[in-house]
Protein backbone atom coordinates (compact mmCIF):
# COMPACT_ATOMS: atom_id res chain seq x y z
CA UNK A 1 0.00 0.00 0.00
CA UNK A 2 1.38 3.37 -0.73
CA UNK A 3 2.93 5.15 2.44
CA UNK A 4 0.62 8.23 1.64
CA UNK A 5 -2.62 6.58 2.43
CA UNK A 6 -1.52 5.09 5.66
CA UNK A 7 0.05 8.61 6.59
CA UNK A 8 -3.16 10.29 5.29
CA UNK A 9 -5.06 7.62 8.09
CA UNK A 10 -2.51 8.42 10.49
CA UNK A 11 -3.27 12.31 10.38
CA UNK A 12 -7.17 11.83 9.37
CA UNK A 13 -7.94 9.84 12.83
CA UNK A 14 -6.49 12.05 14.74
CA UNK A 15 -9.53 14.62 14.90
CA UNK A 16 -12.14 11.31 15.67
CA UNK A 17 -9.62 10.50 18.14
CA UNK A 18 -9.99 13.54 19.49
CA UNK A 19 -13.80 13.58 19.91
CA UNK A 20 -14.10 10.18 21.15
CA UNK A 21 -11.37 10.68 23.90
CA UNK A 22 -13.40 13.31 24.80
CA UNK A 23 -16.85 11.51 25.03
CA UNK A 24 -15.00 8.39 27.13
CA UNK A 25 -13.61 11.24 29.38
CA UNK A 26 -17.36 12.50 29.60
CA UNK A 27 -18.21 9.19 30.92
CA UNK A 28 -15.68 8.02 32.71
CA UNK A 29 -13.49 11.04 34.02
CA UNK A 30 -15.95 14.42 34.59
CA UNK A 31 -19.42 11.99 35.53
CA UNK A 32 -19.51 13.97 38.46
CA UNK A 33 -19.92 17.30 35.96
CA UNK A 34 -22.02 15.72 32.90
CA UNK A 35 -24.01 13.09 34.82
CA UNK A 36 -23.98 13.82 38.52
CA UNK A 37 -22.92 10.57 39.89
CA UNK A 38 -19.50 10.03 41.42
CA UNK A 39 -16.08 8.75 39.56
CA UNK A 40 -16.45 5.66 41.97
CA UNK A 41 -20.06 5.12 40.83
CA UNK A 42 -19.47 5.82 37.34
CA UNK A 43 -16.83 3.13 37.63
CA UNK A 44 -18.49 0.10 39.40
CA UNK A 45 -18.66 -2.74 37.58
CA UNK A 46 -23.19 -2.54 37.89
CA UNK A 47 -22.39 1.14 36.24
CA UNK A 48 -20.60 -0.33 33.16
CA UNK A 49 -22.33 -3.50 32.85
CA UNK A 50 -25.30 -0.82 31.97
CA UNK A 51 -23.80 1.23 30.18
CA UNK A 52 -21.89 -1.22 27.92
CA UNK A 53 -25.63 -2.26 26.84
CA UNK A 54 -26.05 0.87 24.75
CA UNK A 55 -25.41 1.15 21.25
CA UNK A 56 -24.01 4.28 21.17
CA UNK A 57 -21.16 3.00 23.79
CA UNK A 58 -20.20 0.12 21.56
CA UNK A 59 -19.80 1.95 18.46
CA UNK A 60 -17.97 4.91 20.56
CA UNK A 61 -15.74 1.88 22.01
CA UNK A 62 -15.11 0.13 18.59
CA UNK A 63 -14.31 3.26 16.58
CA UNK A 64 -11.75 4.82 19.46
CA UNK A 65 -10.38 1.61 19.85
CA UNK A 66 -9.65 1.47 16.16
CA UNK A 67 -8.65 4.93 15.79
CA UNK A 68 -6.35 4.75 18.66
CA UNK A 69 -4.65 1.82 17.68
CA UNK A 70 -4.16 2.87 14.37
CA UNK A 71 -2.32 5.95 15.38
CA UNK A 72 -0.73 4.72 18.17
CA UNK A 73 0.79 1.24 16.41
CA UNK A 74 1.56 3.64 12.96
CA UNK A 75 3.83 5.70 16.05
CA UNK A 76 5.14 2.49 16.64
CA UNK A 77 5.96 1.13 13.62
CA UNK A 78 7.90 4.59 12.39
CA UNK A 79 9.92 4.86 15.40
CA UNK A 80 11.18 0.75 15.07
CA UNK A 81 11.64 1.46 11.03
CA UNK A 82 13.91 3.31 11.52
CA UNK A 83 16.36 1.37 13.42
CA UNK A 84 18.83 0.00 11.12
CA UNK A 85 16.57 -2.62 9.68
CA UNK A 86 17.68 -5.33 6.85
CA UNK A 87 14.46 -5.64 4.22
CA UNK A 88 13.56 -9.01 5.95
CA UNK A 89 13.51 -7.02 9.37
CA UNK A 90 11.89 -4.19 8.44
CA UNK A 91 8.67 -6.74 6.87
CA UNK A 92 8.84 -8.38 9.90
CA UNK A 93 8.25 -5.06 12.13
CA UNK A 94 5.26 -4.03 9.61
CA UNK A 95 3.55 -7.85 9.50
CA UNK A 96 4.30 -7.89 13.55
CA UNK A 97 2.99 -4.46 14.23
CA UNK A 98 0.08 -5.49 11.83
CA UNK A 99 -0.72 -8.59 13.65
CA UNK A 100 -0.69 -7.19 17.25
CA UNK A 101 -2.98 -4.57 16.15
CA UNK A 102 -5.57 -6.89 14.53
CA UNK A 103 -5.33 -9.22 17.78
CA UNK A 104 -5.80 -5.87 20.26
CA UNK A 105 -8.82 -4.80 18.19
CA UNK A 106 -10.00 -8.44 18.10
CA UNK A 107 -9.63 -8.63 22.52
CA UNK A 108 -11.23 -4.95 22.67
CA UNK A 109 -14.06 -5.95 20.46
CA UNK A 110 -14.82 -9.16 22.22
CA UNK A 111 -14.64 -7.48 25.53
CA UNK A 112 -17.33 -4.43 24.09
CA UNK A 113 -19.45 -6.78 22.72
CA UNK A 114 -19.52 -9.06 25.41
CA UNK A 115 -20.28 -6.09 27.99
CA UNK A 116 -23.38 -4.96 24.96
CA UNK A 117 -24.57 -8.44 25.19
CA UNK A 118 -23.69 -9.08 28.70
CA UNK A 119 -27.08 -11.26 30.64
CA UNK A 120 -27.21 -10.82 34.54
CA UNK A 121 -27.03 -14.27 35.75
CA UNK A 122 -26.67 -15.83 32.15
CA UNK B 1 41.48 58.02 0.75
CA UNK B 2 41.55 54.79 3.60
CA UNK B 3 43.14 51.76 3.00
CA UNK B 4 40.44 49.03 3.86
CA UNK B 5 42.63 46.29 3.83
CA UNK B 6 43.47 44.51 7.46
CA UNK B 7 46.94 42.84 8.29
CA UNK B 8 46.75 39.00 7.99
CA UNK B 9 45.81 37.38 11.59
CA UNK B 10 46.81 33.52 12.85
CA UNK B 11 44.12 30.98 12.31
CA UNK B 12 44.69 27.37 13.65
CA UNK B 13 43.56 25.07 11.17
CA UNK B 14 42.31 21.90 13.09
CA UNK B 15 42.03 19.58 10.36
CA UNK B 16 40.16 15.97 10.63
CA UNK B 17 42.66 13.91 8.80
CA UNK B 18 41.96 9.99 7.94
CA UNK B 19 44.32 7.95 5.55
CA UNK B 20 42.13 4.79 5.30
CA UNK B 21 45.43 2.67 4.21
CA UNK B 22 47.59 3.89 7.59
CA UNK B 23 44.41 5.15 9.85
CA UNK B 24 41.98 3.35 11.31
CA UNK B 25 40.16 5.91 13.04
CA UNK B 26 40.23 9.57 12.41
CA UNK B 27 42.74 12.20 14.06
CA UNK B 28 42.81 15.83 14.31
CA UNK B 29 46.04 17.53 13.14
CA UNK B 30 46.49 21.10 13.56
CA UNK B 31 48.33 24.31 11.71
CA UNK B 32 49.06 27.53 11.90
CA UNK B 33 48.30 30.04 8.27
CA UNK B 34 48.44 33.71 8.55
CA UNK B 35 45.38 34.84 6.91
CA UNK B 36 44.19 37.93 5.18
CA UNK B 37 40.91 39.27 5.01
CA UNK B 38 38.84 37.79 2.43
CA UNK B 39 40.50 34.53 2.10
CA UNK B 40 38.17 31.44 1.91
CA UNK B 41 38.60 28.16 3.69
CA UNK B 42 39.46 26.85 0.06
CA UNK B 43 42.40 29.20 -0.38
CA UNK B 44 43.52 28.31 2.93
CA UNK B 45 43.69 24.54 2.45
CA UNK B 46 45.54 25.11 -1.15
CA UNK B 47 47.75 27.47 0.49
CA UNK B 48 48.32 24.73 3.66
CA UNK B 49 48.90 21.70 1.00
CA UNK B 50 51.45 24.24 -0.75
CA UNK B 51 53.15 25.29 2.09
CA UNK B 52 52.67 22.06 5.06
CA UNK B 53 51.14 19.39 4.17
CA UNK B 54 51.14 18.09 0.51
CA UNK B 55 49.49 14.78 1.67
CA UNK B 56 45.64 16.82 3.01
CA UNK B 57 43.29 15.72 0.53
CA UNK B 58 39.89 17.38 -0.28
CA UNK B 59 37.55 17.48 -3.48
CA UNK B 60 37.11 21.21 -4.92
CA UNK B 61 36.28 22.22 -8.32
CA UNK B 62 34.84 25.68 -9.42
CA UNK B 63 35.98 27.45 -6.93
CA UNK B 64 32.66 30.04 -7.13
CA UNK B 65 29.84 28.05 -5.71
CA UNK B 66 28.39 26.14 -8.46
CA UNK B 67 29.92 22.74 -8.66
CA UNK B 68 28.88 22.12 -5.12
CA UNK B 69 31.83 19.85 -4.41
CA UNK B 70 33.91 21.56 -1.51
CA UNK B 71 31.35 20.97 0.93
CA UNK B 72 33.04 20.34 4.39
CA UNK B 73 31.85 20.24 7.70
CA UNK B 74 33.60 24.18 8.79
CA UNK B 75 33.11 24.67 12.81
CA UNK B 76 30.48 21.87 12.80
CA UNK B 77 28.36 23.45 10.05
CA UNK B 78 27.89 22.19 6.67
CA UNK B 79 29.23 24.88 4.81
CA UNK B 80 30.95 24.83 1.07
CA UNK B 81 34.83 25.50 1.80
CA UNK B 82 35.03 27.75 -1.70
CA UNK B 83 32.13 30.31 -0.23
CA UNK B 84 33.02 30.36 3.26
CA UNK B 85 36.01 33.62 4.24
CA UNK B 86 37.70 32.35 7.43
CA UNK B 87 37.72 35.87 8.82
CA UNK B 88 34.31 35.83 9.03
CA UNK B 89 33.75 32.85 11.09
CA UNK B 90 34.95 35.08 13.85
CA UNK B 91 37.04 32.02 15.23
CA UNK B 92 40.63 31.77 16.06
CA UNK B 93 40.65 28.03 15.46
CA UNK B 94 38.40 26.79 12.48
CA UNK B 95 38.03 23.28 12.42
CA UNK B 96 37.77 21.20 9.16
CA UNK B 97 36.15 18.09 8.90
CA UNK B 98 34.81 16.08 5.63
CA UNK B 99 30.93 16.11 5.79
CA UNK B 100 28.85 14.38 8.12
CA UNK B 101 26.16 11.18 7.52
CA UNK B 102 28.54 9.97 4.70
CA UNK B 103 31.53 7.58 4.60
CA UNK B 104 34.58 9.27 4.32
CA UNK B 105 37.23 8.06 1.77
CA UNK B 106 40.33 10.16 2.95
CA UNK B 107 40.47 13.16 5.03
CA UNK B 108 38.30 15.65 3.84
CA UNK B 109 36.75 13.53 1.16
CA UNK B 110 33.47 12.17 2.01
CA UNK B 111 31.86 9.55 -0.36
CA UNK B 112 28.91 11.21 -2.05
CA UNK B 113 27.44 7.82 -3.74
CA UNK B 114 24.62 7.70 -1.68
CA UNK B 115 23.78 11.46 -2.82
CA UNK B 116 23.70 10.29 -6.24
CA UNK B 117 21.86 7.31 -5.84
CA UNK B 118 19.27 9.10 -4.45
CA UNK B 119 19.25 11.45 -6.48
CA UNK B 120 18.70 9.38 -9.68
CA UNK B 121 15.89 7.16 -8.00
CA UNK B 122 13.78 9.78 -8.30
CA UNK B 123 13.98 10.50 -11.97
CA UNK B 124 15.24 13.63 -12.03
CA UNK B 125 14.12 14.47 -15.19
CA UNK B 126 10.98 15.37 -17.34
CA UNK B 127 8.54 12.87 -18.21
CA UNK B 128 6.39 13.75 -20.39
CA UNK B 129 3.16 11.40 -22.03
CA UNK B 130 4.09 12.89 -25.72
CA UNK B 131 7.18 10.37 -26.42
CA UNK B 132 6.95 11.39 -30.06
CA UNK B 133 7.39 14.86 -29.24
CA UNK B 134 10.04 13.93 -27.09
CA UNK B 135 11.69 11.85 -29.25
CA UNK B 136 11.27 14.13 -32.70
CA UNK B 137 10.38 17.56 -31.42
CA UNK B 138 8.54 20.04 -33.69
CA UNK B 139 8.55 23.23 -30.96
CA UNK B 140 9.07 23.38 -26.99
CA UNK B 141 6.71 22.82 -24.13
CA UNK B 142 5.22 25.97 -23.32
CA UNK B 143 5.70 26.94 -19.67
CA UNK B 144 4.76 30.35 -18.74
CA UNK B 145 6.83 32.57 -16.27
CA UNK B 146 4.61 32.01 -13.26
CA UNK B 147 4.65 28.20 -13.86
CA UNK B 148 8.42 28.73 -13.39
CA UNK B 149 8.68 30.58 -10.90
CA UNK B 150 6.44 28.01 -9.04
CA UNK B 151 9.65 25.75 -9.21
CA UNK B 152 12.36 28.27 -9.46
CA UNK B 153 14.00 27.98 -6.30
CA UNK B 154 14.63 24.01 -6.26
CA UNK B 155 16.15 24.23 -9.76
CA UNK B 156 18.83 25.69 -7.83
CA UNK B 157 20.11 22.55 -6.15
CA UNK B 158 23.72 21.96 -7.42
CA UNK B 159 24.03 18.34 -5.49
CA UNK B 160 26.69 19.84 -2.92
CA UNK B 161 24.96 17.07 -0.62
CA UNK B 162 25.22 19.56 2.00
CA UNK B 163 21.71 19.42 3.27
CA UNK B 164 22.04 15.02 3.67
CA UNK B 165 24.94 16.20 6.14
CA UNK B 166 23.16 18.38 8.51
CA UNK B 167 19.35 16.85 8.41
CA UNK B 168 19.03 14.85 11.57
CA UNK B 169 17.16 11.70 10.12
CA UNK B 170 19.63 10.83 7.63
CA UNK B 171 21.81 10.36 10.35
CA UNK B 172 19.48 8.04 12.31
CA UNK B 173 17.96 6.53 9.16
CA UNK B 174 20.47 6.31 5.84
CA UNK B 175 17.95 4.92 3.88
CA UNK B 176 15.85 8.40 4.27
CA UNK B 177 15.97 9.50 0.87
CA UNK B 178 16.58 13.07 2.43
CA UNK B 179 15.80 16.33 1.45
CA UNK B 180 18.02 16.43 -1.76
CA UNK B 181 16.43 14.15 -3.53
CA UNK B 182 12.87 14.67 -2.04
CA UNK B 183 13.17 18.16 -3.53
CA UNK B 184 14.57 17.37 -6.81
CA UNK B 185 11.08 14.89 -6.83
CA UNK B 186 9.30 17.92 -6.30
CA UNK B 187 10.87 19.97 -8.80
CA UNK B 188 10.27 17.70 -11.37
CA UNK B 189 6.92 16.47 -10.12
CA UNK B 190 5.49 20.43 -10.16
CA UNK B 191 7.09 21.36 -13.20
CA UNK B 192 3.93 21.31 -15.64
CA UNK B 193 5.87 20.01 -18.47
CA UNK B 194 5.99 16.64 -16.21
CA UNK B 195 3.59 13.80 -15.91
CA UNK B 196 6.02 11.47 -14.24
CA UNK B 197 4.99 11.83 -10.37
CA UNK B 198 3.22 7.76 -10.94
CA UNK B 199 6.72 6.80 -12.04
CA UNK B 200 8.41 8.21 -9.10
CA UNK B 201 5.76 6.64 -6.78
CA UNK B 202 8.08 3.59 -6.16
CA UNK B 203 11.27 5.74 -5.27
CA UNK B 204 9.01 8.78 -2.86
CA UNK B 205 6.11 6.99 -1.51
CA UNK B 206 8.02 4.66 0.77
CA UNK B 207 8.59 5.08 4.51
CA UNK B 208 11.80 6.29 4.19
CA UNK B 209 10.11 8.84 1.71
CA UNK B 210 8.59 12.19 2.70
CA UNK B 211 6.68 10.97 5.68
CA UNK B 212 9.94 10.48 7.98
CA UNK B 213 10.54 14.29 7.27
CA UNK B 214 10.92 15.59 11.23
CA UNK B 215 10.25 19.26 9.99
CA UNK B 216 13.83 20.20 11.23
CA UNK B 217 14.15 22.84 8.84
CA UNK B 218 18.54 22.29 8.98
CA UNK B 219 18.53 21.10 5.28
CA UNK B 220 17.50 24.58 4.21
CA UNK B 221 19.90 26.62 6.98
CA UNK B 222 22.74 24.72 5.33
CA UNK B 223 21.79 25.21 1.53
CA UNK B 224 24.30 27.62 0.30
CA UNK B 225 22.16 28.23 -3.15
CA UNK B 226 18.89 29.46 -0.96
CA UNK B 227 17.10 26.51 -2.01
CA UNK B 228 14.23 25.21 1.03
CA UNK B 229 14.14 21.76 0.83
CA UNK B 230 12.05 21.85 4.03
CA UNK B 231 9.33 23.66 2.36
CA UNK B 232 9.67 21.17 -0.91
CA UNK B 233 9.10 18.05 1.13
CA UNK B 234 5.64 19.92 2.64
CA UNK B 235 4.20 20.46 -0.95
CA UNK B 236 5.30 17.22 -2.36
CA UNK B 237 3.39 15.43 0.95
CA UNK B 238 0.88 17.68 -0.11
CA UNK B 239 1.09 16.54 -3.97
CA UNK B 240 1.11 12.91 -2.96
CA UNK B 241 -1.85 13.29 -0.92
CA UNK B 242 -3.98 15.19 -3.47
CA UNK B 243 -2.78 12.32 -5.86
CA UNK B 244 -3.78 9.22 -3.66
CA UNK B 245 -7.40 10.61 -3.21
CA UNK B 246 -7.68 11.45 -7.09
CA UNK B 247 -7.00 15.12 -7.15
CA UNK B 248 -3.76 15.19 -8.96
CA UNK B 249 -2.22 16.89 -11.92
CA UNK B 250 -4.73 16.47 -15.16
CA UNK B 251 -3.78 15.92 -18.34
CA UNK B 252 -5.19 19.35 -19.49
CA UNK B 253 -2.74 21.31 -17.43
CA UNK B 254 -0.01 20.14 -19.11
CA UNK B 255 2.44 21.92 -21.31
CA UNK B 256 1.51 22.35 -24.69
CA UNK B 257 3.82 22.48 -27.26
CA UNK B 258 4.71 25.97 -28.77
CA UNK B 259 5.95 25.12 -32.85
CA UNK B 260 9.33 25.85 -33.46
CA UNK B 261 8.20 28.71 -35.70
CA UNK B 262 5.98 30.58 -32.77
CA UNK B 263 9.49 30.01 -30.73
CA UNK B 264 11.28 31.73 -33.04
CA UNK B 265 8.65 34.43 -33.60
CA UNK B 266 8.42 35.34 -29.42
CA UNK B 267 12.01 35.51 -29.64
CA UNK B 268 12.64 38.22 -32.07
CA UNK B 269 9.63 40.28 -30.32
CA UNK B 270 11.89 40.07 -27.19
CA UNK B 271 14.90 40.40 -28.39
CA UNK B 272 16.58 43.79 -28.00
CA UNK B 273 16.66 46.27 -31.21
CA UNK B 274 19.38 45.40 -33.92
CA UNK B 275 22.26 47.66 -33.77
CA UNK B 276 22.06 50.02 -36.91
CA UNK B 277 26.01 51.65 -35.83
Amino acid sequence: MRETRLWSLHILVIPIIAVLLGAHFALMHYAPVFYGVSVEEARNFETMIERGKSVAQLVLYILLLAAGLYHGLYGMRGILRELPLTPALAKLVDWGILLFGLFIFALGTYVTWWTFSFKAGG
Amino acid sequence: MSDKTTTPREITFRLRRFNPETDSVPHWDSYALNVPDGMTVLEALHQLKAEQEPTLAWRSSCRMGVCGSCGMFINDLPMLACQTQVLHLGTDVVSVAPLPNYENVKDLVPNLEPLIEKHAAIKPFIIHTNSKEIDEPTGEFLQTAEERESISQFTHCIKCGLCLAACPTVATDPLFLGPQALAQAYRYTADNRDCGLHDRLEAIDIFHGPYQCHLAGACSQACPKGVDPAFAIQLLKRTLVLDSIGFGKKKSSLAKVMPLADVVKAIEEFAPPKRTV
